[in-house]
């Protein structure tokens, strides 16, 4: 096999995906926290999703990342763009960050994150004895009428209310203070 | 490379990330943007474990989608919420929001 | 011997009982109800002294012949072993200070109608004298050492209520203060001293600490001990040196409270109470020289301090004092009878001396005697005799009481080893001799270009009293000197009726020398006659030969200074040192401690609010740290 034709081997290729699928994870993740212009955080969070919806794909689920294109980028980001263009006032400048409070947020975050590979890494993780097979979006969609019907409908029920909660706030509110 | 803790890795990664800018934003949409990372990688460890441990793999990609629908759900009242704060104090700092000093 | 009757059978147990109780009873009614009625108030109080006296004198004849003492008792503490009872004891020592009390208490009441008349505070000067007659009356017939104590205490609390009986003026309560304080002071060592006794004898009856068992649980160093803890009660209630100086300020009260309490009784309960166990005394003979110097000291320092004063009634109070001293004297050499008769005609002469003393206070209103003498003092026909009378008995000039009871005292010095005490004693009648009759003609022979200075406030009331009331107070005059003339030729019988009971006999004065009354009579003549020299003659110059010397003098007048020592100790050790110390423990430790905790609580609160700093960024920090620690430990523990 020549050089290119072992740089183009699927295995190869397939590990390249991947990690730029997480790194564009990563990066957009770390573009959601760090910046203080909330406007490239939320274009961060947008590449962030879409990384986690590549990441879904690897994990086998197609349907699932296609839901997180749909619903997170397309509805949640977007309309956190539509708060962000409602509130804030993005011609005043930002004040400073503050060492310690972003001192003490760094090292509660290490913390955590130690807890937690201590905890992934140090348990022996057992797959179940019986595997079944079954990944299909057929499959998905008959569980989900069928066995999962109650907790399909309490969804829609609770973004009903959601939304009409949020109806409620902002008409409150806004009699309020105006 | 494909392996159970990979994923987890990655997971906790987004977690701790989220976690970080839960604690440092000093905007309420900032904090809402953090939590949405957050979210989202419990849903990529949940969907790891469906991947390699579970014994049905449908549950868990129900489980990850009832999580999402529960995450617009949070963000619309979120939002809502941000909404009202800042008409009350005109500005979506939360240091700006004291009213329990003690 | 102890019986024990139903009560009101027994003539004797009633007979004490009414005779101790009765003043209570009139004290209650009048303190609680007759406070409006001065009248009435005085009707109680004198007609239950009068019935006390009636018992009193009920229980001396009949019991004149008892073959053993007689004790009534109920049980009053039990603590184990040790049984306090109280009640009643009856022999003859406490039969005759009983009816010596009584006798005196009912004369002094009776002059106060006159003397007293018109106070504001007329029921309840009665009212205390009720008081006091039902304390001293219980005391001396108490059956155990801590009835004595509890009513020795009671006799001085009447003490300082009738001292400062005119509370207004400051100096009477500051001597009522006094008074209480320094007795007290006597009263701690008392305390003690009875405390060792019940430790180690383990009661306290009187009989049984007058008994052979005494020497056998007690050791000598004990006994010795004991002895002299108790005499430092003594000490303070019969003012013997060093705590003598709260009797001449006790003159601050009305005369008749310094004729009954600081001449004839409260002062003698001292005395008396040394008589009481003076067995338990003899046992040691270390503690008896000891009490012996103190009284030399005492009666020698008084009689000295008695030369200098202007005061009538200070006289009389030094006076008290050195025969205390020469009381204590006798019954620390071993002359119980002789010490004992002493007290009784003291009793007499000494209530006389002030009675009389104090119609010429009522009358002149001064206690300054020149300025008495200046105003015509001898005028007053029955108060110059009396007193005459009875000065001439206190210095022991036949055929008055007082000869017979000092001859007495001075035989019994004789009988000790060193010449010392008797030589004293026989100073001391000199002395004596002079400074009454210093007063006498004074009064009698004032010198008209004597220069009035600055009068010593004293005098009580208006003078204008009308003659009733003079009446009033002359016949207990009268009657003392009556007493004070004949008493003397009943001291065999009284001698022989004292030592009937006594299980240790003192000494008689064994050896009784021919030439010690002549020796005496001859002093007490000289005394008189140096008097006469330089006060009492025509054209005397009126200045005694001690206050030529103005050292001495100032030495005498200023009582040997040691109400100045008294007063340095109080000021540098008591308020200088201690109560410095209490007082800036309290407010630096104390107080500060407290103040201490109550900053650190307002600090660490104050703290700990930084923690509700308001800002939900902090709460979360500490939230996830926390839960990443507790699922840590979960994991590594579970």
């Amino acid at each position: 096999m020549t050089p290119l034709q072992n740089f183009f081997d699927p295995g190869i290729l397939g590990q390249a995906a991947f990690a730029v699928v997480v790194s564009f994870t990563f990066a957009g993740a770390l573009i959601a926290v760090l910046p203080r212009n909330i406007l490239y955080s939320v274009l961060g969070l947008i590449l962030c999703l879409t990384g986690v919806g590549g990441i879904f794909l690897y994990l086998g689920s197609p349907f699932i990342a296609l839901m997180e294109l749909l619903i997170y980028v397309g509805a949640i980001c977007i309309s956190i763009v539509f708060a962000i263009m409602l509130s804030y006032p993005l011609h005043l400048s930002l004040p400073k960050r503050k060492l310690p409070k972003v001192a003490g947020a760094f090292s509660v975050a290490l913390l955590v994150f130690g807890v937690l590979i201590t905890i992934i890494f140090r348990t022996p993780w057992q797959p179940a004895a019986v595997r079944s097979t079954d990944w299909s979006v057929n499959t998905l969609g008959a569980y989900l009428l069928t066995r999962y019907d109650l907790a399909f409908e309490v969804i829609s029920i609770v973004l009903l209310v959601a939304i009409l909660g949020a109806i409620l706030i902002s008409s409150i509110s806004g009699r309020r203070s105006s | 490379m494909n392996s159970l803790t990979t994923y987890l890795f990655i997971a906790a990664a987004l977690f701790v990330i989220g976690v970080f800018g839960l604690l440092q934003r000093r905007s309420l949409i900032g904090m809402l943007i953090a939590i949405e990372l957050m979210l989202n990688g419990a849903s990529v460890n949940f969907m790891a474990f469906n991947r390699f441990l579970a014994p049905d793999p449908i549950i868990g990609q129900v489980y990850t989608l009832f999580i999402m629908g529960f995450a617009a759900a949070e963000t619309i009242i979120a939002l809502s919420i941000i909404i009202a704060v800042f008409r009350r104090i005109h500005s979506i700092n939360i240091e700006q929001a004291r009213n329990l000093r003690g | 011997m102890t019986v024990n009757l139903a009560w009101t059978q027994d003539p004797n147990l009633l007979a004490a009982a009414l005779s101790a109780l009765t003043p209570f009873a009139a004290f209650a009614l009048i303190m609680l109800f007759a406070r409006p009625h001065a009248r009435l108030s005085a009707g109680i109080s004198i007609a239950a002294v009068g019935v006390s006296l009636a018992g009193a004198v009920f229980l001396l004849v009949r019991n004149w012949s008892l073959p053993a003492p007689i004790q009534i008792t109920g049980r009053w503490l039990i603590s184990g072993d040790i049984i306090i009872p109280f009640g009643f004891l009856l022999d003859p020592l406490s039969l005759l200070m009983l009816t010596i009390v009584a006798t005196i208490s009912c004369l002094v009441q009776v002059y106060s109608l006159g003397y007293m008349a018109g106070d504001p505070g007329f029921s309840r000067y009665f009212g205390f004298q009720s008081l006091f007659a039902w304390a001293m009356l219980t005391l001396t017939i108490s059956p155990t050492m801590i009835q004595l104590y509890i009513f020795w205490e009671l006799v001085g609390l009447a003490s300082y209520f009738l001292i400062g009986f005119w509370y207004e003026k400051f100096s009477a309560s500051e001597a009522g203060k006094k008074a209480f304080v320094m007795t007290r002071l006597g009263d701690i060592a008392f305390f003690l001293g009875l405390l060792v006794v019940l430790i180690h004898f383990g009661n306290l009856n009187i009989l049984d600490m007058n008994g052979p068992q005494a020497t056998e649980r007690l050791s000598p160093v004990l006994l010795t001990v004991s002895a002299l803890l108790i005499f430092g009660g003594v000490m303070g209630k019969s003012a013997q040196f060093p705590l003598l100086t709260w009797l001449p300020d006790a003159m601050e009260g009305p005369t008749p409270v310094s004729a009954l309490l600081h001449s004839a009784t409260m002062v003698a309960a001292g005395v008396y109470m040394f008589a009481r166990i003076f067995p338990f005394f003899s046992h040691s003979a270390n503690a008896m020289t000891v009490c012996l110097s103190i009284g030399t000291i005492t009666m020698l320092l008084s009689s000295t301090m008695a030369m200098v004063t202007r005061d009538i009634k200070q006289v009389w109070a030094y006076s008290t004092i050195s025969q205390l001293g020469f009381m204590v004297m006798g019954l620390a050499a071993g002359g119980y009878a002789a010490g004992v008769f002493h007290l009784t005609t003291h009793a007499g002469f000494k209530a006389l001396l002030f009675l009389c003393s104090g119609v010429f206070i009522h009358h002149y209103e001064t206690n300054d005697m020149f300025v008495i003498g200046r105003h015509g003092g001898r005028g007053l026909l029955i108060p110059m005799v009396c007193m005459s009378l009875a000065a001439a008995a206190l210095s022991g000039l036949p055929p008055f009481s007082g000869f017979f009871s000092k001859e007495a005292i001075m035989g019994v010095l004789a009988g000790q080893h060193n010449p010392i005490w008797l030589a004293a004693g026989l100073l001391g009648a000199f002395l004596t001799a002079y400074y009454s009759f210093r007063l006498i003609f004074i009064i009698l022979r004032p010198n008209p270009t004597e220069r009035v200075h600055a009068e010593t406030p004293g005098g009580h009331g208006n003078g204008h009293h009308a003659a009733g009331l003079y009446w009033v107070m002359a016949w207990p005059l009268i009657i003392l000197a009556a007493v004070t003339l004949v008493l003397g030729f009943f001291q065999d019988p009284l001698e022989a009726f004292l030592a009937r009971l006594q299980t240790v006999s003192g000494s008689h004065g064994a050896g009784h020398h021919a030439w010690l009354p002549i020796a005496a009579v001859s002093l007490a003549l000289a005394g008189t006659g140096l008097a006469w020299l330089e006060f009492g003659r025509k054209g005397a110059a009126q200045m005694g030969f001690v206050e030529r010397i103005p050292a001495l003098r100032a030495l005498f007048a200023n009582r040997w200074y040691l109400d100045h020592v008294y007063r340095r100790f109080l000021d540098y050790v008591i308020y200088g040192t201690f109560s410095n110390l209490f007082t800036r423990n309290d407010r630096r430790v104390i107080d500060g401690a407290i103040d201490g905790m109550c900053r650190a609580t307002i600090g660490s609160g104050r703290l700990l609010s930084f923690v509700q700093s308001g800002m939900l960024q902090y709460n979360l920090m500490v939230m996830f740290a926390a839960l990443a620690l507790v699922a840590l430990g979960f994991y590594l523990l579970g």
